[in-house]
């Protein structure tokens, strides 16, 4: 194979691959992941292919091509892969070659001879010409033949439609290592980033917003393994529509001027979508954009501005049906908005900054949102999906592909999940106050694969004597920490007005009501007694819990010797 | 200050078992789940494992 000496080293890159845009990246030998630019120098490379006499066309140009020869170009077929003809959402492909029936089941109509013989290409052929496209890009950066790749598909992506594009790629000449969901990508990117070997336990919310659809997914992030809790999608949201409202809004202003409406003339139309989506771009960036377009319709030039308030003002329709989303999928997977902890905002119109700060609202403060616009360290949301697919081939890079196989079937991946969280409850002698007494501190949160185990230290007790240790299930409550009625009446002044409107006063309290969620104690699993801890000691406990739910516990003096050990056996035995 | 009570013979007493888990999928990405897949394949403990 190789002449050199060196042990062969693979070349593997991550493919996002979108409806809309797709992006690849490569780790570099430091372990960092970055996005490569095609030969047109984007990052974001659209997912378009066009033909225009013997060339083919791809990125950005074919792109470019939807105004001119919108009948020879392809776009929005990610979705058609692996689908009938009668279960596909021809809109999006409306201003474009439009999609027909065939055999396989999605196919489209172009000429790409000179001769004008329209050939008929289906959608795995378009995605192995795609992919093709792709790889030569990342082939001429890294300099390199691109040995393999991984890939990455939205949640509701079928086993059909995941194992014909890894059958589409592999004709294009590069051979799929796996096929890993977007949303776990995006959190890969950001987990990888974080300098432990021991992440954060922690619930993630990953908001994917992209161009033609958007899509939630809630996932518990534990000891670095990830369990997909719920998902939720919407294919008529997304940055489209933010692009629409723009259109809309410029196309009044156009017919106020020239009486003619651009929307009407298809070509017209395809001009100002690529423009509104320019100036779309440029308000993530900056407060005011312009606009300007030769001879958008009836031989009229069309320039204006737009400022971003303006444009809040119109997507505020839009970025309401976002928050519901994210209400909606956060409530399918059993839970309150305040258990989850972090918000990965992913896609491109995520770069929106009204987006990312009303989820912040949504949230508790205490919830992390990573955009560009609530934190200047995160992440670009564009490339989040490419860079998890770059770090995940890296490291199954070297696999063989049996290996591979193995890893990923399901005998290994489906796994018992603790249905409670596991914590301990710290009880000391008496006349100890203002320690940890009587608070659960959660080792194993729900939702934690197992086997797993978590260590913590904890100041035994301030007096000297027996730590009395109590292993328990615990439950997470709404508790209602609404402030007493004395401290209402500070603000009465402000109430009294309301009370003149509103005579029903329970109504008002409920309104004012707090709710805070605790971690209650629901079942004590065992308990352990630790001996002679003297004052100030400090005391290590280990909880470890088997693939069975055998539960050990060991608990020690630090830098003591001896200490307990107790096992409780998993219900099989 | 009065001890904690223990009746119980040695340190440790079991009162009930944990409750029954949930099966779910853990996305085969990252890391640790390839750690997790390789100790459950060779049918290796934490410790064995960090002993390697």
């Amino acid at each position: 194979m190789s002449d050199s000496e060196e042990p062969q080293q693979k070349t593997v890159i991550g493919i996002a691959f979108g409806n809309s845009n797709s992006s690849i990246a490569f780790t570099s030998p430091d372990g960092k992941a970055e996005v490569i630019a095609n030969e047109e120098g984007d990052r974001q490379i659209p997912s378009v292919l066009s033909y225009v006499g013997d060339e083919e066309y791809h990125g950005a140009q074919a792109k470019s091509h939807l105004i001119r020869n919108p009948k020879n170009t392809i776009a929005y077929f990610r979705d058609f892969l692996g689908k009938s003809f009668a279960d596909i959402d021809p809109t999006n492909a409306h201003s474009s070659a439009h999609p027909i029936q065939h055999e396989s089941g999605v196919a489209f109509s172009v000429e790409e001879k000179t001769d004008g013989e329209p050939s008929t290409l289906t959608v795995s052929e378009i995605t192995t010409r795609h992919i093709k496209r792709l790889q030569e890009s990342a082939s001429d950066f890294l300099g390199k033949k691109i040995d393999g790749c991984v890939i990455t598909v939205p949640t509701d992506f079928s086993e059909a439609q995941r194992r014909l594009l890894a059958e589409a790629s592999k004709a294009s000449g590069l051979e799929v290592l796996q096929v890993i969901q977007e949303p776990v990508a995006s959190l890969l990117a950001y987990t990888a980033r974080e300098e432990t070997s021991h992440p954060a336990d922690k619930t993630v919310l990953v908001l994917d917003i992209g161009g033609t659809r958007t899509d939630a997914a809630v996932i518990a992030s534990r000891g670095g393994m990830f369990t997909l809790l719920a998902t939720q999608h919407d294919y008529e949201l997304g940055g489209r529509q933010f692009d629409d409202a723009l259109i809309d809004h410029f196309s009044k202003e156009f017919i106020k001027k020239h009486k003619t409406d651009p929307r009407e003339n298809e070509r017209s139309l395809a001009k100002l979508r690529l423009e509104c989506e320019a100036t779309k771009k440029t308000l993530s960036l900056s407060t005011s954009a312009q606009i300007s377009i030769e001879s958008l319709a009836g031989g009229f030039d069309f320039h204006s501005t737009v400022n971003r308030l303006r444009f809040d003002l119109l997507s505020k329709k839009l970025v309401d049906q976002i928050v519901g989303l994210v209400e909606s999928v956060v409530k399918k997977a059993g839970m309150d908005l305040s258990d989850i902890n972090e918000v990965i905002l992913a896609g491109g119109t995520s770069h929106t900054p009204k987006i990312a700060s009303r989820i912040q609202q949504l949230f508790p403060s205490t919830t992390a949102v990573q955009a560009p616009a609530t934190n200047p360290n995160a992440l670009n949301p564009s490339e989040l999906s490419a860079r998890g697919a770059a770090i995940q081939a890296s490291l199954i890079a070297e696999f063989e592909a049996e290996d591979i196989e193995q890893s990923t079937h399901p005998a290994v991946t489906v796994t018992p999940h603790l249905a409670k969280p596991i914590g301990v409850v710290i009880h000391s002698p008496e006349g100890d106050e203002g320690k940890a007494e009587d608070k659960v501190y959660v080792f194993l949160d729900a939702e934690t694969a197992v086997p797993a185990r978590r260590t913590a230290t904890f100041v035994g007790t301030n007096v000297g004597g027996d730590v009395l240790i109590r292993i328990v299930e615990a439950k997470k409550e709404s508790v209602d920490v609404t402030p007493p009625k004395e401290v209402k009446e500070k603000t009465a002044d402000e109430d009294d007005e309301d009370d003149d409107d509103d005579d029903d006063d329970d109504e008002e309290e409920e309104e004012e009501k707090v709710i805070k969620r605790v971690t209650e104690v629901e079942k004590v699993i065992a308990e352990a007694l630790l001996k002679d801890v003297k004052k100030g000691q400090k005391v290590e406990v280990m909880l470890n819990v088997a693939g069975d739910l055998t539960l050990t516990i060991t608990a020690r003096v630090v830098g003591g010797k001896g200490g307990i050990r107790g096992t409780v056996p998993g219900r099989a035995q | 200050p009065a001890e904690p009570e223990w009746p119980h013979e040695g340190g440790f007493h079991i009162l009930e078992h944990l409750s029954e888990p949930t099966h779910r999928n853990l996305e085969p990405v990252g890391p640790h789940y390839l750690a997790h897949a390789r100790r459950k394949r060779h049918h290796r403990t934490f410790s064995e494992d960090d002993r390697i």
